[in-house]
């Protein structure tokens, strides 16, 4: 689903964000991305994304190398990929049932679908009923649920989150996991940037580290270190 | 289709309510900018109306009383075909044609206007020169002309026509200038007003890129946005030219008769043709620059 080979990305002239980085995840799977701030991990899914390319190497995404896609194929390529932000990225001006849909309108998704698909999508992160809610009423583990929804809305084959649980206390952040993990489980493959040593413990996930940009650990139920 | 329209048009709108100061600056730039460029179309046209008897290198004119027999006319016409060395060409406009003419020169002047017919018109010899630059030969010309009988007048185009030509490419270019300086200015401002309105949504855009909104999809509401700034704008100045060409009109049949403003009025279709020029450029203009506002935040 995703292969990287041998990918190269610098920022200006000296700061190098990926060395010569090489992997390969099958379609399916759970992956944590671990290591310190500014090791390449963000780097890393901003590559899966297309928000940035590299220097050197291939980006293979559901069969396709997208370095040299043109652009006007990425929003193609962005609507097979969700995306979980640390800090939610929900929109305040919009109620809980506007974002969630807000990522099925702006694809151009029917009415009728939408409004069958919002409530499915919210039942399953366990909002149901918090429809009419804005941002601002929600706890914290209730907008990264809404954030989840939102990228998961739209059945993508690709979940790329990045510290997803970074602003949470523990507990909650447990309930987020539980909630990837079951995405997880319906055929969607995860990428997760992660800080968080208990979480990546728990649940004896593939682990890549990194460390300055470079490949350090490539390990089948790894913990964090 | 229908669900991507009421959205494009609910976003326009919201952004239109979010930044209203910079929306009216931008409103109020092109509408004085179009008003001043179709102010400048309906000068020129007042021109030409001014110096519609001198069309066609017509230097001459010699106005033959009304009253005018045959023979008299004959004379004329045998005094100017003898003078094949200054005269290049020369045509005669009878009466049906100088009161057409009269109509365009003293569309201003309706009071005078309705005291021509057909009967009383002074009819016109239209003198083409060899050489133009030759003042002296020319008025030479029409002293020998002048004394024949009937001769009502002889006008020389180097004594009128001059002035007009001189002011009408003067008014012309200026009043151009400036109006296209100022749809600059209009269109910058639209620019930075579609700018702002993406600044300040530049987290719903990201959000938008990131779940595959193509770009023409985000690019569209805020180029309907400046389209209908540009197209308030254009409809303004519309309002404008309308009431400024009424006051001039109105004003100038006060004037009295022979002050030779009479030509200088536009009160046939060309108003609304240039109203439809303004609205259209306004438009165009708006839509164009709030697009490359639009595309240069696009780069996510």
């Amino acid at each position: 689903m995703i292969r990287l080979e041998n990918v190269t990305k610098t920022y200006g002239m000296s700061v190098v964000a990926l060395r010569d980085a090489s992997f390969d995840v099958p379609k399916g799977e759970f992956v944590f991305l671990v290591g310190p701030s500014g090791s390449g991990k963000s780097t890393l899914l901003r590559l899966l994304n297309r928000q940035d390319r590299p220097e050197e190497g291939a980006v293979w995404v559901a069969g396709r190398n997208i370095v040299d896609l043109p652009p006007g194929r990425v929003p193609q390529l962005r609507r097979n990929i969700g995306n979980v932000f640390q800090d939610f990225k929900l929109l305040s001006n919009k109620t809980v049932f506007e974002n969630i849909a807000f990522a099925q309108e702006v694809i151009g998704k029917p009415k009728h679908v939408i409004r069958q698909q919002v409530p499915a999508v919210l039942d399953l992160v366990g909002l149901a009923g918090k429809e009419a809610r804005f941002p601002h009423q929600l706890s914290g583990g209730e907008q990264q649920r809404v954030s989840i929804a939102r990228a998961f809305v739209n059945r993508p084959l690709i979940l790329l989150a990045d510290e997803p649980t970074g602003n949470l206390d523990p507990t909650t952040g447990e309930g987020i996991m539980r909630l990837l993990d079951r995405i997880n489980k319906t055929g969607t493959t995860v990428l997760m940037a992660t800080h968080d040593q208990r979480i990546v413990n728990t649940m004896r996930k593939r682990v890549i580290q990194l460390d300055r940009g470079v490949i350090v650990r490539d390990q089948a139920r790894g913990v964090y270190e | 289709m229908l669900s991507r329209l009421g959205y494009t048009l609910r976003e326009t709108w919201a952004s239109f309510r979010r930044n209203m100061t910079l929306t009216v600056a931008a409103i109020i730039t092109s509408a004085v900018s179009l008003l001043i460029f179709g102010l400048t179309m309906l000068m020129q046209r007042g021109f030409d109306n001014l110096l519609v008897q001198w069309e066609g290198d017509v230097e001459m004119i010699v106005y033959v009383n009304a009253g005018a027999s045959d023979e008299q006319r004959a004379e004329i016409t045998n005094a100017l075909s003898a003078q094949t060395q200054l005269v290049e060409d020369y045509s005669y406009c009878p009466a049906e044609c100088s009161l057409a003419e009269a109509h365009t020169l003293l569309a201003g002047d309706p009071g005078t206007l309705e005291l021509l017919d057909a009967s009383n018109i002074p009819t016109q010899y239209k003198v083409v020169p060899t050489d133009a630059t030759d003042v002296d030969t020319l008025r030479q010309l029409r002293d020998s002309l002048s004394g024949l009988p009937n001769v009502q007048s002889i006008v020389l185009a180097d004594e009128q026509l001059d002035v007009i030509a001189k002011l009408k490419g003067f008014v012309g270019l200026y009043t151009l200038i400036l109006s296209i300086t100022l749809l600059f200015a209009a269109i910058l401002l639209i620019w930075n007003t579609i700018r702002t309105a993406m600044f300040a949504r530049r987290r719903e855009i990201e959000v938008m890129k990131l779940v595959g909104a193509t770009d023409w999809f985000i690019r569209v509401p805020f180029m309907l946005e400046g389209l209908i700034q540009g197209f308030i704008g254009g409809v303004i100045a519309c309002g404008g030219l309308w009431l400024i060409n009424n006051r001039w009109t109105a004003g100038v049949s006060d004037f009295p008769p022979n002050s030779g403003f009479a030509a200088l009025v536009v009160n046939d279709g060309y108003t609304g043709v240039v109203m439809l020029i303004i609205v259209g450029i306004g438009m165009v203009a708006g839509a164009i620059g709030s697009g490359i506002a639009a595309s240069r935040f696009l780069d996510v």
